[in-house]
C-alpha cells in the first residue's frame, strides 16, 4: 500500500502502516462511571464486559483513537491513514447520504448537506473526463445531487478572504519587522507543511507562520457560521464536506482548533479527494461527462455574471503574487503590473523581488517541495533567510499537483498530465479578491466590520508545537 | 585458502562499542567512532606505510559534535574534510587543518538516527540515511562551507542501514531494513530512484562497489553476500537512463553463520572482505576462470574470534597495500595485514 500523504508528512511518521493498536502508545481517555466498579470479564467472542453491583453485564466500549489524537502526539508511529478511512472518506460521505436520504423531510436528524469543490480539483477532474472547467462544474454538481448533496459551492469565494487576509496579516508583519518572530512570513494554506512544522520544527518555526485560515477553513467557518445562521439551521445539522486535491486536508478539518465545541461539530465534516470522486463514479459505472449539468448554488457567487473565475498566481491558490502587488501598492505605491519569477536551484524554488530606486524592498519566494522546504526552515532556524514572505507547499508543483489529484490513465505519463491540469486550472478568467460580489456585505453582516474580535476569530487560526516524547517503545536500533 | 590475514595493531582507547572505521584518501590516518560519541583519528609516526605494524597512536579524538552514538564516518575525497552520522540525528562536517580537526557544519533535517554517510567521488555531494526510511542528498558549496539539500528520498519502506556512491558517476545506492538495495540517479533537476535489487531474505547491512561501478556487492541479515552486475552499464537499450538494470549474479552463502554487518570491495585488488556478528573476518577473490555474468569466488582468507564479540565494520586501506581495519562491539579498533601464500 503507497501512501497518500505528501513527502513532508510520511517523513514526521504519521504514516506508519501499524494499526494504533499494535503500537500506538496514546494515553486514551476512559471514561469513568461513578459508582464502584465491578469485574471485567472477556466473553468468548473476545468483548469484554463489566459486571455491576446488581449482577448485570454491560458491554464495554473499545477505547479508540481520534485522527486528532494522533496529530497531537509524537509518540510514534501512528496510522493516520487508517484512522482517516474510517473518519473520513468516499465511504463515509456516502454513509452519510444514504442515511440522510432515508430520513423522512422535517426529522430532527435530517441533515443539511452541503459540499464544497476546490478549484485545483475541478482542473483535475476536467482533465480526466476532458471536459472545460465550467462543464466539470456543472457536471459535477449535477451528480452530487443526484446522490442528495443538497448545494455546491465554489471554494473560490472563501479563497478571496484568505488572501485578503493574508494581503493584510503581511503588511501588518512587515511594518513590525523589527520584531523577532514577524518576518519571513511563511504561507498556511498548505496543510502538510504546518503539520510538519508543528511536529519537528516547534517554536523555532511557528511564530513565522501565517495565522490566515486557509480557503477550506475559511469555507468551514462560512458554512458552520454565516450560511447556517442565514439557514436557520443549527451548525450541527449542517453535514459540509470539501472535495480537496490533497490527502493532508483531512488532517487539517480534524484538528481541533476548528471544532467547536457548543454544538459538538467540526466546521468541515468530510474531506474527499479529487481521486476519490473518481472512485465514487466508477463505483457507479459512471463518466461525469455522462451526467446531468446543473448550475452551482448561488448563495456564494464567486462573480455577479455566475461564471466561475480564478485567482491569479498559479495553482497553489496564488498567495505570493496577491501580497506581492498589495504589499507594494501599500507600501511603497508602486503598482505591479507583472511579477518575474526568478528560478533557483530548481523550478520549485523561485523568488520575485521588488525594487524601488534601484534598491531591493521586497523578497519573496515560493518554495515547493520537501528538499526547499528543508533548507527555508533550516535558512529562517539561523536567521539566515533573505525572505520577507515564502509561499511554502509540501507537494513539488504545488497544489495542482497534490496527492489526492486524480492519477494519470491511459498510459499517460504524469509529465504530461500535469501540464493539461495546470493548463485547465489557467483557463479561467482571473480577478482580485477584492472584486467578490458579496465582499462588502459579508464584512459587514458576518464579520461586523474588517477587524473585529468576529473577524479574527473567523480568518485566523493558532499552531501548536507538538512536544518530542521520548518513550522506550520508540526507541529502535 | 591462498591468503593469509595477520592482526598488526590492536588499538583501545573506545569507551564503548566502536560502530566504524574509515581511511582518509591517502591512507595515512585512519578513523573510527562509536558508542562512546567520539571520532577518533590513528596514525603512525613513519613517514612510509611499512611502519603501519607497530607504531599506531591516537592522534586526536573529536567530541562535542554529537550528543549520542556517532554510527558512521565518511572523509571527503580531497581528505580535508570529514563527515560524521549520528543517533543524535544530525550529521557533523570537521575540518581538518594540520593536526586540528573543527566542527564547521551541523546538518540538521533527519527525524531521527542518521544511519551512514557518503561522499560523493567528486566531493560537491554527500548522501546521509536514516531510521525515519529516507535518504537525503545534499549539495555542497565548499567555498561557503554551505550544504543545500537537493532531494529527499523515501522509497524504503523501512531504517535504511547504508548509503554508498558509484566510484566515479553521480549513482547512489542505498540498503535498509526492508531487505532491499535501492539505486537512485538525478533526473530533470530531480534525484529519483531508478532500481530496486531484491534477493536477500533480511536487512541489508553493507553495499560496497567494485573498482568499475559495475558491480556491487552486498551482506545481509540472512547470512549471504551477493553480487550484482549492472547488465546496462551505459544507459543504452533505448537511451532512457532509467533502464538501469541490476541482476544478482552470485550468492556467497555458508561461510558466516550469523549477521554479516559489512563488506569492503578493494578498489586495487579486487577482494572483498567481510565481517560478521560471528566474530570473523573473511576474504575472497574471484575466481579468474568463468564468465563475468556467472562469477565464482574463492575463500581466500578467514580469521576466527577476529574479535571477541560482533565485527561491525571493515575497510581496505585505499593505498592497496593490502592493509585492513576492522572494529567491533568488544571496543577494539584492530589492523590486519593480507598476504598471498
Amino acid at each position: 500500500m503507497a501512501s497518500n500523504f505528501s513527502g513532508a508528512l510520511r517523513l514526521t511518521d504519521l504514516d506508519d502502516f501499524i494499526t494504533p493498536s499494535q503500537e500506538c502508545i496514546k494515553p486514551v481517555q476512559v471514561e469513568r462511571l461513578p459508582g464502584r466498579s465491578g469485574p471485567i470479564k472477556v466473553q468468548s467472542d473476545g468483548s469484554y464486559v463489566q459486571i455491576g453491583i446488581d449482577g448485570e453485564a454491560t458491554q464495554l466500549k473499545k477505547a479508540q483513537i481520534t485522527l486528532n489524537d494522533c496529530l497531537a502526539c509524537s509518540g510514534c508511529i501512528t496510522s493516520a491513514e487508517s484512522v482517516l478511512i474510517t473518519q473520513q472518506s468516499q465511504e463515509e460521505l456516502l454513509r452519510v447520504l444514504e442515511a440522510n436520504n432515508k430520513l423522512p423531510e422535517g426529522h430532527e436528524e435530517k441533515k443539511l448537506v452541503v459540499v464544497s469543490v476546490s478549484p485545483q480539483s475541478r482542473a483535475s477532474l476536467a482533465a480526466r473526463y476532458h471536459l472545460s472547467i465550467q462543464e466539470t462544474a456543472r457536471r459535477l454538481t449535477g451528480f452530487l445531487k443526484e446522490l442528495g448533496v443538497h448545494h455546491v459551492f465554489d471554494e473560490t469565494f472563501a479563497r478571496d478572504f484568505s488572501l485578503l487576509q493574508s494581503q493584510k496579516e503581511f503588511v501588518d508583519r512587515f511594518r513590525r519587522r523589527e520584531e523577532k518572530g514577524t518576518v519571513p512570513m511563511l504561507a498556511s494554506a498548505c496543510p502538510g507543511w504546518v503539520c510538519y512544522a508543528e511536529k519537528t520544527h516547534g517554536s523555532y518555526i511557528l511564530p513565522y507562520i501565517s495565522t490566515t485560515k486557509s480557503p477550506q477553513q475559511v469555507m468551514g467557518s462560512l458554512i458552520k457560521d454565516y450560511y447556517s445562521k442565514q439557514s436557520g439551521i443549527r451548525p450541527h445539522h449542517v453535514y459540509h464536506a470539501t472535495i480537496m486535491p490533497c490527502f493532508d486536508k483531512k488532517l487539517e478539518a480534524s484538528r481541533e482548533d476548528f471544532y467547536n465545541d457548543v454544538y459538538s461539530t467540526r466546521d468541515v465534516d468530510c474531506v474527499i479527494t479529487s481521486g476519490e470522486v473518481e472512485v465514487m463514479l466508477d463505483k457507479e459505472g459512471l463518466s461525469l461527462a455522462d451526467m446531468q449539468p446543473q448550475d452551482l448554488d448561488p448563495m456564494f457567487p464567486v462573480s455577479r455574471d455566475g461564471q466561475l473565475v480564478n485567482h491569479i498566481g498559479g495553482g497553489s491558490g496564488g498567495y505570493l503574487e496577491h501580497i506581492f502587488r498589495y504589499a507594494a501598492q501599500e507600501l511603497y505605491g508602486v503598482s505591479v503590473e507583472h511579477i518575474e519569477y526568478k528560478t533557483l536551484k530548481n523550478k520549485d524554488f523561485r523568488e520575485a523581488t521588488l525594487e524601488v530606486d534601484g534598491e531591493i524592498k521586497l523578497k519573496f519566494a515560493l518554495a515547493y517541495g520537501f528538499r526547499n522546504i528543508q533548507n527555508l526552515v533550516q535558512k529562517v532556524k539561523r536567521g539566515r533567510s533573505p525572505y520577507h514572505f515564502v509561499e511554502v507547499m509540501a507537494c513539488p508543483s504545488g497544489c495542482v499537483n497534490g496527492g489526492g489529484q486524480i492519477r494519470p490513465q491511459d498510459g499517460e505519463q504524469p509529465k504530461e498530465l500535469l501540464p493539461r491540469v495546470e493548463a485547465l486550472y489557467n483557463s479561467l478568467n482571473t480577478r482580485r479578491p477584492e472584486d467578490n460580489p458579496l465582499l462588502d456585505q459579508l464584512v459587514s453582516d458576518w464579520l461586523g466590520g474588517a477587524d473585529t474580535e468576529k473577524a479574527h476569530a473567523m480568518l485566523e487560526t493558532a499552531y501548536h508545537a507538538v512536544e518530542k516524547m521520548n518513550n522506550a517503545l520508540t526507541i529502535k536500533w | 585458502m591462498r591468503g593469509n590475514l595477520e592482526n598488526v595493531a590492536s588499538l583501545t582507547g573506545h569507551l564503548d562499542r566502536v560502530w566504524h572505521v574509515s581511511w582518509n584518501p591517502d591512507g595515512k590516518l585512519l578513523t573510527s567512532c562509536g558508542g562512546d560519541k567520539t571520532i577518533r583519528v590513528w596514525g603512525t609516526h613513519s613517514k612510509s606505510n611499512e611502519g603501519q605494524g607497530s607504531d599506531w597512536t591516537c592522534k586526536a579524538v573529536l567530541q562535542d559534535g554529537h550528543s549520542r552514538t556517532v554510527r558512521r564516518i565518511s572523509w571527503s575525497p580531497c581528505g580535508s574534510l570529514l563527515a560524521s552520522a549520528s543517533f543524535d540525528g544530525t550529521t557533523c562536517i570537521w575540518s581538518q587543518k594540520n593536526a586540528e580537526f573543527e566542527c564547521i557544519t551541523t546538518l540538521e533535517g533527519h527525524e531521527n538516527e542518521v544511519k551512514s554517510v557518503c561522499w560523493s567521488p567528486s566531493g560537491s555531494l554527500l548522501a546521509t540515511c536514516s531510521r525515519d526510511k529516507s535518504v537525503w542528498i545534499w549539495e555542497v558549496d565548499h567555498e561557503d562551507d554551505d550544504y543545500q539539500c537537493v532531494g529527499v528520498l523515501s522509497v524504503h519502506t523501512q531504517d535504511v542501514k547504508n548509503v554508498c556512491w558509484h566510484p566515479h558517476k553521480e549513482v547512489l545506492a542505498s540498503c535498509s531494513y526492508d531487505n532491499t538495495i535501492k539505486i537512485f540517479q538525478e533526473e530533470d533537476d530531480d534525484w529519483c530512484c531508478v532500481c530496486t535489487l531484491t534477493g536477500h531474505e533480511a536487512t541489508v547491512w553493507g553495499i560496497s562497489f567494485d573498482k568499475t561501478g559495475t558491480r556491487l556487492a552486498s551482506c545481509s541479515d540472512d547470512n549471504t553476500v551477493k553480487i550484482w552486475q549492472d547488465c546496462n552499464p551505459d544507459g543504452q537499450d533505448g537511451g532512457s537512463s532509467r533502464k538501469t538494470s541490476w541482476k544478482c549474479i552470485c550468492t556467497l552463502s555458508g561461510y558466516h553463520t550469523r549477521t554479516i554487518y559489512d563488506i569492503d570491495w578493494c578498489k586495487h585488488s579486487g577482494l572483498l572482505a567481510t565481517c560478521s556478528g560471528d566474530d570473523t573476518i573473511h576474504v575472497f577473490q574471484e575466481n579468474s576462470v568463468g564468465s563475468s555474468y556467472k562469477p565464482g569466488f574463492s575463500l581466500m582468507a578467514c580469521v576466527t574470534n577476529a574479535h571477541s564479540e560482533d565485527i561491525n565494520s571493515i575497510r581496505w586501506n585505499p593505498n592497496g597495500d593490502g592493509f585492513l581495519a576492522s572494529c567491533g562491539d568488544d571496543g577494539f579498533v584492530k589492523v590486519w595485514k593480507y598476504s598471498q601464500c
